[in-house]
């Protein structure tokens, strides 16, 4: 296949003209517009994608997935930088990038308010951490997707719903119920804990924010500008991990690591008990009574292995005692001793 | 000055650029072939259950010492990564020093395994692997190299075993679990491990990816793949990285009891500064290793920090006791060009001059 298929000239061509074109408004100094997440680059480069994906390999497939994934946010986050600073001078390029940093904040702060939705559109780049969270509960509960509840508001009707939930069962139907009930408390204490964990990395991008602005003031009084969007870009990753790598090293971030683990498994778990106790009904084998028969079997194989070990011990043992009498005679006669020698020496050769 | 000076003109052309190295790249992958992993010839000589024993080839011009060295990899990914490309190799800078190499792999546990614990793990497979090496050489004793929870078990297992080891090598090991750089076990210790390992049964690969992926998350699933486009041109440098990410992402399943034990003695209580470890009804005591130990650490590595391994140093009764440190990562300890050159021939040549 050559370079001029894959790259597909239209493809190629489109990006041209939109490039041009934001170049042009940005030498006209009215670069204010922002590509937003529906870019024609963008929506060319997904077309052209989904065009030619289905011939590569699969790891090659999920590996150019992600770069796609992560080039996008390469340049949503440079854009979001830069917007409106082009052809600017110096006072209107602090008063732009000020501007631009302030909006990031207030998408961090409207995150915390609104659900984090806000948060989600202004940078993908801080839903990584989020979306391997969601990947992850994905893959292991298939039948719950990882942000099932992450969006459902909760705190205005919470205390209404606790006292239902606090209401005993009634009836032949009570302990049922009372399954139901437990499972949607535990669906709620792990839409809480995701919210704060949430919330917490809306609070890191704020702080990101700030340090990125004390970045680009500290970068103000060297020699040479930033001077492409990968330096701008590689700048915006080590201000957010540097943000990071100090606040998930707080002990509330460890809290808040282990409630959000400990919720969604004891979310699991409820849901597990209950189609248990359906299969059970259906005279099925259930996971509780499959575990107990691994435990079993493996004390099981324990024994058996241990006891063949003592079984081989004392077999050589055995053959041991036997050759003493046989080596002892040897002794009586040189000849048998040299020649019992030799496979001892071959042997300590390896 | 002001800071940025990024024209329209040229943001689109790194913008194109990037789109370019994309199509170029896309090539490259549509050509990659199935992504291959562990490189060196090698031969099953013993398994039992999912666990596989190697012996590696030597090579016909290197002469081979007479005990050979067992390498216990760590339950937590995949044991290739010792051997991840030609010229990526500890296996084959190993066999290079004369070293007669053997490799446990301990396969993909699956829920059959989930009661699989700590003692079947070291008394069980890892003592049945030595006693095999051992009948087949005609020798009494083993070296033992151990990376990383590997070097863990190897530690538990040579002081429970110490007549059946000559030699013992510790790579990025964790032994103080509680260093106050220790991300992993700072978030651990509010994990409720029960609640998990009754729930989940074995823990799967992807709650572990998730929290190595959560130590950087910009870098490691961001950053990076930007800067990878750059070298999609070159189909060698595709495919080396495919090969990493298929280890990164090749991550087997716990087996839940083994995890249990594991986290709550380790990095919950910190057994081996305590004093507490225990595999089953053995109490492990680290004063029973009086072998030669030569204890390798990485300077950057942000899953066991330098000070999680150094910790080793005069918890052991060994009288020869030796640490090297090397300056790069965990990964990088293994797979970096600096790491072929400088820490494969130390072990070797460390061994050499113990061969008795």
């Amino acid at each position: 296949m050559s370079n001029e298929t894959l790259f597909n000239d239209d493809w190629l061509k489109l990006q041209q003209r939109y490039w041009d074109g934001l170049a042009e408004m940005g030498r006209k100094a009215l670069g204010t517009e922002s590509a937003g997440a529906s870019n024609p680059w963008q929506a060319a480069m997904d077309q052209w994608w989904k065009t030619l994906s289905p011939g590569a390999s699969q790891p090659g497939q999920e590996f150019m997935d992600r770069l796609m994934e992560q080039g996008k946010s390469y340049f949503e986050t440079v854009e979001k930088l830069t917007k409106g600073i082009a052809g600017t001078d110096m006072t209107q390029g602090w008063d732009t990038i000020t501007r631009n940093l302030e909006d990031m904040q207030k998408a961090f702060m409207g995150g915390m308010a609104d659900g984090d939705n806000s948060m989600r559109r202004m940078a993908g780049f801080w839903e990584m951490p989020l979306d391997n969270w969601q990947r992850m509960v994905s893959s292991l509960s298939p039948m719950m997707p990882g942000d099932l509840l992450r969006n459902m508001p909760h705190n205005p009707m919470q205390g209404d719903v606790e006292r239902m939930l606090s209401a005993p069962g009634l009836g032949y139907s009570r302990e049922e119920q009372g399954q139901y009930q437990d499972l949607i408390r535990r669906s709620m204490d792990y839409q809480r804990a995701l919210q704060e964990y949430t919330g917490f990395f809306s609070k890191l991008g704020m702080k990101s924010v700030e340090r990125m602005r004390d970045f680009l003031q500290a970068h103000a009084d060297g020699s040479k500008p930033i001077d492409s969007a990968r330096t701008l870009y590689d700048s915006w990753v080590s201000c957010c991990e540097a943000v990071y790598a100090e606040e998930v090293a707080t002990p509330e971030y460890a809290r808040i690591h282990g409630q959000l683990v400990n919720a969604e498994m004891a979310l699991k778990k409820r849901m597990s008990v209950m189609v248990d106790e359906s299969l059970g009904a259906m005279n099925m084998p259930t996971r509780s009574e499959l575990r107990t028969l691994q435990e079993r079997l493996q004390e099981n194989r324990r024994e058996n292995k241990h006891l063949r070990r003592e079984l081989e011990m004392i077999k050589r043992s055995l053959a041991g005692a036997e050759k003493k009498p046989a080596a002892a005679a040897a002794k009586k006669a040189p000849v048998r001793k040299k020649a019992a020698a030799t496979p001892a020496g071959n042997a300590s050769q390896g | 000055m002001f800071p940025i000076d990024i024209r329209p003109d040229k943001f689109s052309a790194e913008m194109l650029d990037y789109s370019r190295k994309l199509g170029q790249g896309m090539e490259n992958l549509l050509n990659a072939d199935a992504i291959d992993t562990g490189v060196t010839p090698k031969d099953v000589v013993y398994s039992e259950d999912k666990l596989v024993l190697y012996r590696y080839q030597r090579p016909s011009d290197v002469a081979q010492q007479a005990v050979p060295l067992l390498v216990v990899y760590a339950l937590v990914n995949r044991p290739y990564m010792t051997d991840i490309q030609e010229d990526r190799s500890t296996i084959k800078g190993l066999l290079a020093t004369g070293q007669d190499v053997y490799l446990i792999d301990w396969g993909y546990p699956d829920q059959a395994d989930c009661a699989l614990t700590l003692d079947d793990y070291i008394n069980g497979y890892i003592d049945r692997c030595v006693d095999h090496i051992c009948e087949t050489h005609g020798i009494d004793k083993v070296n033992i190299l151990g990376i990383c929870q590997g070097g863990a078990f190897s530690l538990m297992y040579t002081a429970l075993h110490p007549e059946k080891v000559q030699n013992l090598v510790t790579m990025v090991t964790p032994v103080d679990f509680k260093t106050p750089d220790n991300l992993l076990s700072a978030w651990v210790q509010n994990i409720d491990i029960d609640l998990a390992v009754d729930t989940m049964g074995n823990i799967p690969g992807e709650l572990l990816n998730w929290t190595f992926l959560s130590l950087k998350p910009f870098s490691l699933t961001g950053q990076k793949y930007v800067n990878m486009v750059d070298l999609l041109d070159d189909p060698n440098k595709v495919k080396n990285f495919l090969r990493m990410e298929k280890w990164i992402f090749d991550s087997p399943d716990q087996a839940g009891e083994t995890f249990r034990e594991f986290i709550k003695d380790f990095y919950q209580q910190n057994a081996f500064i305590n004093g507490t470890a225990k595999v089953g009804n053995h109490p492990v005591d680290l004063k029973q290793i009086t072998c030669p130990v030569l204890n390798i650490y990485a300077m950057q590595d942000h899953l066991v920090p330098p000070d999680a391994s150094k910790a080793l140093n005069g918890l052991t009764g060994s009288q020869d006791y030796t640490e090297l440190a090397f300056p790069g990562g965990h990964i990088g300890i293994y797979v970096s060009g600096k790491a072929q050159k400088e820490v494969t021939p130390a072990i070797g040549k460390w061994l050499n001059e113990r061969a008795s």
